[in-house]
């Protein structure tokens, strides 16, 4: 026999701690040979050799846990299939730029009739690779170098760098990955970052700088994460006309905290889904492991995707966070409860919004493709109208009173909004929005944006 | 001040009357507030009993970041916040008070020479002591600076704050001087002042000034803290006129209050005068 070759299919995009895989449309391929399908599937194999070709720094232990489930195959198309499978694993380890399959017969002196030896042959991510940007935008202008060293000590450890420098503020973001050989889900991760910001909904700039080490491990089929971080944080006015319980928050503060947090995500796309289901818990308790800052915040969120009829897909979503003792949630904006001006529901002091103990948020959305599908599948694919209802609370907590008394202050003056609009969707990263919005609900002191609104981001409700 | 900027100011405050709750914001007393602020927030706090406005006193750690200057004390009237002693007697000069209206245009001018005396010999000096000394900075000042933050926040903000000073006491060119010149600039400072006070009640005779508020805030702190050695305080208590210049003003506006200040005070600082 000849030699067999796998199809390859198009390379995926690697697996790293920040994007997810693309699994959407995602179809095994098929091997072509029509007439002598019905003799090969009957015949037995034996993978006696797996060689991979085109390892530079790569150190074979990691690789040998991703491909010893090759030899367990028995017939030719579950060499096929356990070889594919084998591949997107080590592809997913985000070292190799590209790997081939190729399956042939044994040869030498102990090859065996039916045996079978499979070769990956690889190509490794070069050592390092940069970028370099300028940035020009809110009265500020910025260089931007990045590094990445992917696969820094041969065991699919990656190493990123990020530095801004610009006129106004600098920041700064190392991250160190390592994943456990043969189970890459079981992961740590070192951070150290500086990142500033300006919200001039509340009058605040904000400079945080820390490190944070976390732990990621899937149980059955959640996936958990254990994170410490330590943050020092530096808050000051934004202008001399800040109100003063925003002035009052100055100052530096440093919180060391552990948080959990628990993921279930079974969509098969993070932008734009077309069904599966996300839910997601994360607690976080500040203060016992030093700082000076302590809280106890906890966070839900749930979303449910469902395929309609005629390529419609519904969606509805809901978020619920609170708080104990400090006041850190802001609501509203393009992409929360759509129809406010950004974080701009809740309380407010002067025109400064503060923010608040508790909210939750909802979402009911009905996506479908745009009318009359122009660009039918290329770019229009892309585009999605949709038509939304929006629904959020946002309030401080009174301690004195139970949680029954909690839940009654959030049912209680309700904001929502409805409308339509279309969405685009950006790689696999990010939307853009352009919605007309009719916010209702609203209560003095929010700020709407009734009418068109843009927004562009990573998460919406 | 810029001349906009001042204008500003002036229009702002002229437009409502001092209220009750107009309130003066200063690092802790008991455990972070250092000689040099203790000394701005004294004078500022005796400068507006002179025009007998009420004014509450807050303790907050995070003061001097909360100041839109950076600078302690600053005061919030209305929902106006303004900080430092110059900029706050235009304040209260816009708002219809004013200890300097009587005087002549030789005498203001007289007065804000010695004023910026002050600012610039004996303040720098207490800086210069606190965070240019090293015995001073790692026993007195890093300590109480970070007391209300942990580790190891509270050795980089300390760390921070020195050199900060130092770069500035290089800027002005005092980070040559030895501590012994530094001790002889005070003495010279106190000098003059004592040889402009002569044997008046006042620096310009029956009515107090800004002035007076100033001087009485550094002298009195000066002679109430305890730094690691006296040599301070013994500066300033060999002119006897100034002695008696601080008694004098404690007398008058802080008499009511001696129980408080008493109670109040602290290791560092020894209350009322020895």
């Amino acid at each position: 026999m000849g030699t067999v070759h796998a199809r390859s299919l198009d390379p995926l995009p690697m697996q790293g701690p920040e994007l997810g895989v693309q699994a959407d449309d995602m179809d095994l391929g098929e091997p072509e040979q029509e007439e002598k399908q019905e003799v090969l599937e009957n015949k037995d194999v034996v993978v006696q050799h797996v060689h991979i070709d085109g390892l530079g720094r790569t150190k074979e232990d990691i690789l040998t846990y991703e491909v010893a489930d090759v030899f367990r195959a028995k017939n030719l198309i579950d060499v096929m299939k356990k070889s594919h499978e084998a591949r997107q694993k080590l592809l997913r380890l985000g070292i190799f730029r590209h790997v081939e399959v190729v399956i042939d017969t044994t040869e030498g002196a102990d090859a065996l009739p039916n045996g079978l030896d499979v070769t990956f042959e690889v190509k490794e991510l070069r050592r390092m690779t940069g970028s370099y940007n300028t940035m020009v935008g809110n009265n500020e202008g910025s260089m931007v170098l990045g590094l990445k060293l992917p696969n820094v000590f041969g065991r699919a450890e990656k190493l990123t760098f990020q530095f801004s420098y610009g006129t106004k503020e600098t920041s700064y973001g190392l991250s160190f990955f390592k994943p456990q050989p043969g189970h890459f889900e079981r992961n740590f991760s070192i951070n150290l970052y500086k990142v500033t910001g300006q919200f001039p909904w509340s009058s605040l700039r904000e400079t945080d700088r820390g490190v944070s080490t976390e732990f990621s491990f899937p149980i059955w089929r959640t996936n958990h994460t254990l994170k410490w971080e330590g943050v020092w944080r530096e808050l000051g006015c934004l202008a001399r006309t800040a109100s003063f319980s925003v002035r009052e928050e100055s100052g530096h503060s440093l919180k060391s905290s552990l948080s959990h947090t628990m993921v279930i995500d079974t969509r098969n796309s993070t932008i734009l889904p077309r069904k599966g289901a996300l839910l997601k818990i994360n607690q976080e308790l500040a203060g016992y492991t030093g700082g000076d800052v302590s809280f106890l915040k906890e966070d839900f969120e749930i979303q449910l995707n469902k395929t309609l009829f005629w390529d419609s897909v519904r969606c509805c979503g809901g978020n619920y966070c609170l708080c104990l003792f400090i006041a850190v949630f802001y609501l509203g904006g393009p992409t929360s409860v759509r129809g406010y001006s950004m974080y701009s529901i809740g309380p407010q002091s002067e025109g400064d919004y503060l923010g608040g103990e508790a909210f939750w948020a909802g979402g009911l959305h009905l996506y479908t493709p745009l009318p009359f599908r122009p660009g039918r599948g290329g770019f229009g694919e892309l585009f999605r109208t949709h038509f939304f209802l929006n629904a959020g609370n946002l309030c401080n907590l009174n301690y004195g009173e139970g949680p029954r008394a909690h839940l009654s202050k959030l049912a209680e003056c309700i904001r929502w909004s409805y409308g339509a609009g279309i969405v685009l969707r950006l790689g696999n990263i990010a939307r853009l929005e352009l919605n007309y919005c009719i916010p209702m609900g609203v209560q003095s002191g929010d700020r709407i944006c009734d009418g068109v609104q843009f927004g562009a981001g990573i998460r919406f409700l | 001040m810029s001349l906009a900027a001042e204008a500003f100011v002036s229009q702002i405050a002229a437009a409502e009357p001092w209220p009750e709750n107009a309130t003066l914001y200063q690092p802790l007393k008991e455990d972070q507030i250092l000689l040099s602020d203790s000394a701005s927030s004294l004078a500022v706090q005796t400068f507006l009993r002179m025009c007998g406005l009420p004014v509450l006193v807050s303790c907050r750690a995070n003061a001097e970041y909360m100041s839109p200057s950076g600078k302690v004390p600053f005061i919030h009237v209305g929902n106006q916040v303004v900080s430092e002693l110059g900029l706050i007697v235009q304040f209260t000069k816009a708002k219809g008070h004013s200890l300097s209206d009587g005087l002549d245009d030789v005498q203001r001018a007289e007065m804000k020479a010695y004023m910026e005396l002050v600012n610039n010999m004996l303040l720098t000096a207490e800086l210069y002591i606190q965070w240019c000394d090293d015995y001073t900075a790692t026993e007195i000042s890093r300590p109480r600076y970070s007391s209300p933050y942990s580790w190891p926040l509270n050795h980089i903000l300390a760390y921070q704050k020195q050199w900060e000073v130092r770069r500035k006491m290089n800027a002005i060119g005092w980070s040559g001087k030895s501590l012994e010149q530094v001790y002889e600039d005070v003495s010279q400072c106190c000098q003059a002042l004592s040889q402009r006070l002569g044997t008046q009640p006042y620096f310009f005779n029956k009515q107090p000034t800004e002035l007076d508020a100033l001087v009485f805030g550094h002298l009195f702190t000066i002679l109430t803290t305890q730094l690691t050695n006296d040599e301070l305080a013994e500066k300033v208590k060999s002119y006897t006129n100034l002695l008696s210049f601080c008694h004098r003003i404690e007398q008058a506006y802080f008499k009511e209050h001696d129980r408080e200040s008493q109670s109040g005070s602290s290791r560092h600082s020894k209350g009322s005068l020895p």
